[in-house]
């Protein structure tokens, strides 16, 4: 039984994540045969108080496809709302007869303390730097797709681990079944405290490069570099990023993910792009996690509001 | 009002008494402490079962007054304190404006004369404005009264200020409470640098931005002389640097807070904000040194770093909820429970870190017993098991991460300069209930 909310993958057991990932195979099978209306006359609001497109818009066709009106709730440009007035404008949708909502929100932790006060579903769109449960759920079903199994697969996640919430919900995905994890970042962007159990850290891109059947980047925010955590991107750029000398240390079956949007330059050079593009195409995952994005989005919206009436 | 306590058992190290005794108090004053008084005629207030200890004194609070009194006031904050056993509170200079100036401390004695239940005594700003940029007019905020200088709460980045400012304490004989914090290391972080912190992708308090400044206090120090005191120390480097300071015969003592004593940074889950307090609850690991330093003597002082604050403010979130834990009412209770029942602390040691060790750094009357005393003590009741529930508190501020915890050695009186200021749980002057005549507490009894 799924928890009333998707929050983090903390909250989820592994048979919890199969279910969601099986529905989203369902959902991707029945694809072009006729509506799958589950939650037509639902409303469902999607409010996201950071700026996105991707994950956003995914929400949405979700929604929609399942038959759902959808509100996009959009605060105000640039207004700095206190924790307290957004918990209003939640109570204020959930009186005007939302039926779930999906948000994405700079902060963490404000999710976790509205769940308890509101009977709606709530589905975390990325929460500060603490989860993205559904970006780490597409990515399973990725890997799903084109492996068999997960099991002993090794994800070499190369990048800001310490600011990505993406990283974080792959703690609780990968591991569950079965993958081995091994990060790779510079020291201030890989604290040890933060190495769960079981995965291996490394300092040293090349290294894990060739012991990789995953290579999963992280996207590396500009304004690291304006906290002083990174002395420069292109520094960061020639230490951490895939370029085409790079690319011939992959083992020959691996893949290439990225939770988008890519900085071309910084996690990878527009070379070593332009070279996987002609070459070798079949590497890059990103479209496929793009577009089963929306699958995942229509699994977890379908069950959480879908066993309630 | 005179009376004569007994039944009770005593512990009061610096009148090496351990044991059951009869107090007899006359006039605000203890006048007699023995096995037995038979022989006097006195109101006979019966303590079977109970524990008698010195007045506990809580030399690091935060009572908002002036300028932030919806979070507390020095009334409430002092009814918190006799609701909680503590007889006298030392309160920190971080208020609007802040206590740096003659007025203020003058300010802060009347309202205390004024409205408080407990002693209260300021402690001065170390730093003009507590900005850390020059010493404050020290001689005149000791000649208005302070006990001692701080620029708690916020971090004094200037050595040469520090050294300057420890200097020029000597020349008062008091003691600079030093808030150890580096805040280039500690920037922007919420919680410990460890597991959960990192876990909650929450900016990160590292326990080097402590420690280096602990560090740096400690060669000040050494170099000045006088009396250092580190205030709510929270990790083991911390403490592993006490040692080497001892060692060498550095004259300095420390402080731990109860929530870094029985908390960890676990507290923090479910973005627990209650929980969030600078210096941020650490390890195990950092925890456990804690409790050892503790009973060895390394950390010498438990003060509760008292910190009220709206609720309105703690229900911002993690990242901009303000710091601080309320402590006062709480403390007792924890301390024995979790530290004398489980025989980590004997109740001697406890009364040492509560009472006499406060009271010889602030050098005030009280953390003793003893013939001439001030009649300043706390009754608390061993055994009977009660439930923290914040909405009784008697502080403004119910922000404590130790809501629901069941716990033993509840205060049960608190006496101040021989009147009963708190009586089971009712506060006098705050509680419609609290016994309106004096012949109220020998007629109704205690247990």
């Amino acid at each position: 039984m799924l928890p009333k909310d998707l929050l983090s993958l903390e909250d989820l057991h592994k048979e919890d994540m199969e279910e969601i990932l099986a529905r989203a195979r369902f959902f991707k099978e029945r694809e072009g045969k006729g509506d799958h209306s589950s939650l037509k006359g639902k409303n469902i609001v999607i409010s996201f108080w950071e700026p996105s497109t991707r994950t956003r818009v995914s929400f949405e066709l979700a929604a929609r496809k399942l038959g759902a009106r959808v509100i996009d709730y959009v605060p105000d440009a640039g207004s700095e709302a206190k924790d307290e007035s957004i918990e209003d404008t939640i109570k204020t949708l959930t009186a005007l007869g939302a039926d779930a909502l999906v948000f994405r929100y700079k902060l963490p932790g404000l999710l976790g303390k509205i769940s308890t006060r509101v009977e709606m579903p709530l589905i975390s769109g990325g929460e500060g730097c603490y989860q993205h449960p559904t970006q780490a759920l597409l990515d399973l079903f990725t890997l799903q797709e084109e492996r068999l199994s997960l099991r002993g697969l090794k994800v070499v996640m190369v990048g800001d681990i310490l600011h990505s919430r993406v990283a974080r919900s792959h703690f609780y995905a990968l591991p569950a079944f079965g993958a081995e994890l091994i990060l790779v970042a510079p020291p201030v962007l890989l604290p040890l405290e933060l190495v769960p159990p079981g995965a291996e850290y490394t300092f040293n891109l090349e290294t894990a490069l060739s012991r990789g059947d995953v290579i999963y980047l992280l996207r590396v925010q500009q304004e690291r570099q304006g906290k002083g955590l990174l002395p420069s991107l292109s520094e960061y750029a020639s230490l951490f990023g895939l370029n085409e000398k790079r690319l011939s240390l992959l083992k020959k079956e691996a893949v290439i993910m990225h939770p988008g949007p890519v900085n071309q330059g910084i996690e990878v050079s527009p070379g070593a792009i332009s070279y996987l593009e002609a070459y070798q195409p079949d590497k890059l995952l990103l479209q496929k996690q793009v577009q089963n994005g929306v699958y995942i989005r229509m699994a977890v919206l379908d069950l959480l509001l879908g066993g309630r009436g | 009002m005179e009376l004569l306590l007994k039944g009770g058992v005593l512990h009061d190290p610096a009148a090496g008494w351990n044991g059951p005794a009869e107090i007899l108090i006359k006039q605000g004053k203890v006048e007699a402490v023995s096995t037995s008084l038979e022989s006097i005629e006195a109101p006979v207030l019966d303590l079977t079962g109970k524990v008698i200890l010195p007045g506990p004194i809580d030399m690091h609070v935060h009572l908002r007054e002036p300028g932030g009194e919806g979070k507390e006031t020095i009334a409430t904050g002092a009814a918190a304190a006799v609701a909680g056993g503590f007889t006298a509170v030392a309160c920190m200079p971080n208020t609007f404006p802040a206590v740096d100036s003659r007025e203020i401390v003058s300010y802060v004695r009347k309202r205390a004369a004024e409205t408080a239940l407990a002693h209260v005594y300021p402690i001065g700003a170390l730093t003009r404005g507590l900005k850390g940029r020059e010493i404050s007019l020290m001689w005149e905020l000791a000649q208005e009264g302070v006990k001692g200088f701080s620029n708690d709460g916020i971090p004094l980045m200037d050595s040469g200020v520090m050294l300057r400012a420890m200097q020029y304490a000597l020349l008062l004989d008091m003691p600079v409470i030093s808030h150890a914090e580096d805040s280039c290391l500690s920037a922007g972080g919420v919680v410990h640098a460890g597991e959960h912190g990192y876990r909650l992708g929450l900016p990160t308090i590292p326990s080097s931005s402590e420690a280096v400044m602990v560090a740096r206090d400690l060669l000040l120090q050494e170099e000045v002389g006088g009396k250092l005191h580190l205030a709510h120390l929270s990790c083991r480097q911390s403490v592993e640097l006490v040692k080497w300071a001892l060692e060498r015969e550095i004259v300095l003592t420390a402080e731990v807070t109860p929530h870094h004593l029985f908390l960890t940074e676990q507290a923090l889950e479910g973005f627990n904000t209650s929980a969030k307090v600078n210096p941020p609850l650490r390890s195990a690991a950092d925890r456990e040194a804690l409790v050892k330093a503790l009973g060895d003597g390394v950390i010498q002082v438990v003060a509760t770093d008292h910190a009220p604050h709206m609720r309105l403010e703690k229900e911002e979130g993690l990242m901009d909820a303000p710091f601080g834990a309320v402590g006062l009412e709480t403390a007792l209770p924890l301390l024995w429970t979790l530290l004398v029942d489980k025989g980590l602390l004997t109740p001697l040691q406890l009364v040492e870190a509560i009472s006499s060790f406060p009271a010889r750094i602030l050098n005030v009357p009280g953390g003793t017993l003893q013939k001439g005393s001030p009649a300043d003590l706390v009754v608390i009741d061993p055994y009977r098991e009660h439930t923290v529930e914040p909405r009784e508190f008697y502080s403004k501020g119910k922000n404590t991460p130790f809501g629901g915890w069941t716990l033993k050695g509840l205060p049960v009186i608190t006496m101040v300069g021989g009147d009963i200021k708190m009586w089971k749980g009712m506060v006098k002057g705050f509680s419609d209930e609290f016994p309106r005549e004096e012949k109220t507490f020998f007629l109704e009894g205690i247990s």
